[in-house]
């Protein structure tokens, strides 16, 4: 498996890694198939948007590279290292955001941190400052309420938190902003863009702007394959009147 | 070890926080007053049914109590004790399915075998609190009242109807490991403590049913040995075994 790759860019040979590669990926629940032979790359320090209709497949995607499901056919790697269903060791390189996170509502957010540094085997000093540190980036370092009375933006920052918290190469956040109001999802694009300078995110969405706006490449997800993949500026380029809407209109019809 | 303990840690700020530690203890504590209470207020309230009994043409003798009624008492109530902890504490992890708090748990690098047992380490430790904190009061105020000492095998009796509880926790560990519901859970449970049941009125499995380790009165009255206990507390221990590493087999097939 290539970790280090090379490519053409700007004119002259770019050296990068690819944090996750996936190959000939299936899935199906029932007798319906959701993935049928995905195949992707995504290089780091990328901000990747993974576009898709609703009911795509973006999120079976995204279990099956957490090991969260089954996949039927093909083969993820993060890092170079295989990725085995039930088995979550290579979870350690990753941080992930569910479309709506779920937390244990009787914690501060705090003590929720503490929590998932514990578990993940962080030292008590590092755990307190980066809790403390990221915290401040989402906006609730000053939060001492528990989980139990949060509005849904502040537990997708919350979210966000426990996703950077052990430093993950690979950030994967599913839909962070499509339950939010216009503030809330700009609060969320704003960290997004913030984290990108410690880790390459994989951001699942169909809202386009949110994809111009802080994605470096993008990949649109079309009965179960990918049917286009390229930077920002690629994409944009073959449709340079019309705009994504309507490459994102022709991929996926 | 140490993500095991903090999801243990988690465990035990969720019992406390959520307000089952407090319904735990007021639960088996008020079990532990009821058994000597319903034992001394016996002959009292005979007295008072005395005059209805007498028109029905029933006569009421002196009622004489001791620490036999006192512990009859105590073994006839920890069913209904034992089925509201299963009640209460069933959804353990039905509940972590159904919120899908345990998603992010497993991402952080969390090994599925780890939440079975922190879980089943949990589950058993609030079993034996509430137990023991009923055993320990009927105890201190049926010796207060009466005398300890004329009940047989007290001890290995009460020690048995825990290793029941414990048998039927491992059931709830398994069922949860396989199914999506708490109904489910429940229901699944109470069907294996009947077949369980049934086992022990057939002569011939009677020894082997679990089941018999809710039967104690007969040991208690010096009846039966406690050798007659031995094969039914070894099915149980051995079950159990078995119902926990099936447990942790079916979570890390489980898909999330």
């Amino acid at each position: 498996m290539h970790y280090l790759c090379r490519r053409w860019k700007g004119g002259g040979m770019e050296t990068y890694m690819e944090i996750l590669t996936i190959e000939d990926l299936k899935k199906s629940f029932g007798g319906k198939e959701v993935l049928r032979g995905l195949d992707l790359t995504v290089p780091e320090h990328s901000i990747f948007g993974f576009i898709g209709r609703n009911g795509a497949g973006k999120t079976t995607t995204m279990k099956a590279i957490l090991g969260l499901l089954k996949p039927d056919g093909g083969q993820i790697h993060v890092c170079g290292e295989k990725v085995r269903f039930g088995q979550t060791h290579t979870n350690r390189h990753i941080g992930y955001l569910p479309d709506v996170p779920e937390f244990y509502a009787y914690m501060t957010p705090l003590e929720y941190l503490r929590f998932c540094g514990e578990i993940s085997g962080m030292g008590k000093a590092d755990l307190t400052a980066r809790s403390n540190e990221l915290l401040e980036l989402v906006g609730l370092g000053q939060e001492r309420r528990r989980i139990k009375g949060f509005s849904r933006g502040m537990k997708q920052r919350l979210g966000i938190a426990q996703a950077l918290l052990n430093r993950p190469k690979l950030l994967i956040c599913d839909e962070p902003t499509s339950a939010l109001d216009p503030v809330g999802r700009k609060e969320i694009l704003d960290i997004l863009l913030a984290a990108k300078e410690q880790t390459t995110i994989l951001f699942s969405t169909h809202i386009l702007s949110d994809v111009e706006r802080i994605c470096t490449e993008a990949a649109f997800l079309n009965d179960g394959k990918i049917a286009m993949q390229g930077t920002i500026e690629e994409l944009r380029s073959m449709r340079p009147s019309d705009g994504f809407e309507s490459l994102f209109l022709e991929v996926t019809r | 070890m140490m993500p095991m303990l903090a999801f243990m840690k988690k465990e035990i700020l969720e019992t406390a926080r959520t307000g089952k530690l407090v319904i735990l203890v007021l639960l088996f504590a008020l079990f532990g007053v009821m058994n000597p209470a319903i034992a001394k207020l016996t002959p009292w309230m005979m007295e008072i049914l005395s005059d209805s009994l007498a028109e029905s043409g029933l006569t009421v003798a002196n009622v004489q109590v001791d620490a036999m009624t006192s512990w009859g008492q105590f073994f006839k109530n920890i069913p209904i004790a034992l089925i509201a902890f299963v009640l209460i504490f069933s959804d353990s992890f039905t509940r972590e399915y159904r919120s899908g708090t345990l998603l992010l748990a497993l991402t952080k690098g969390l090994s599925r075998y780890k939440v079975v047992l922190a879980k089943t380490v949990l589950l058993f430790s609030q079993w034996t609190l509430g137990y023991g904190l009923c055993f320990s009061i009927t105890y201190g105020y049926t010796a207060y009242f009466w005398d300890n000492s004329i009940a047989n095998n007290l001890l290995f009796a009460a020690a048995m109807w825990w290793l029941f509880g414990v048998w039927v926790i491992s059931l709830i560990v398994l069922f949860s490991s396989l199914l999506q519901n708490n109904t489910s859970v429940i229901l699944c449970t109470g069907g294996i403590v009947l077949l369980a049941y049934v086992l022990r009125v057939i002569p011939k499995s009677k020894a082997y049913s679990p089941a018999l380790l809710m039967n104690v009165n007969s040991l208690l009255s010096g009846v039966e040995g406690t050798k007659a206990y031995g094969e039914a507390a070894l099915v149980a221990v051995v079950s159990a075994a078995i119902f926990v590493a099936l447990s942790v087999l079916n979570m890390n097939k489980r898909q999330v």
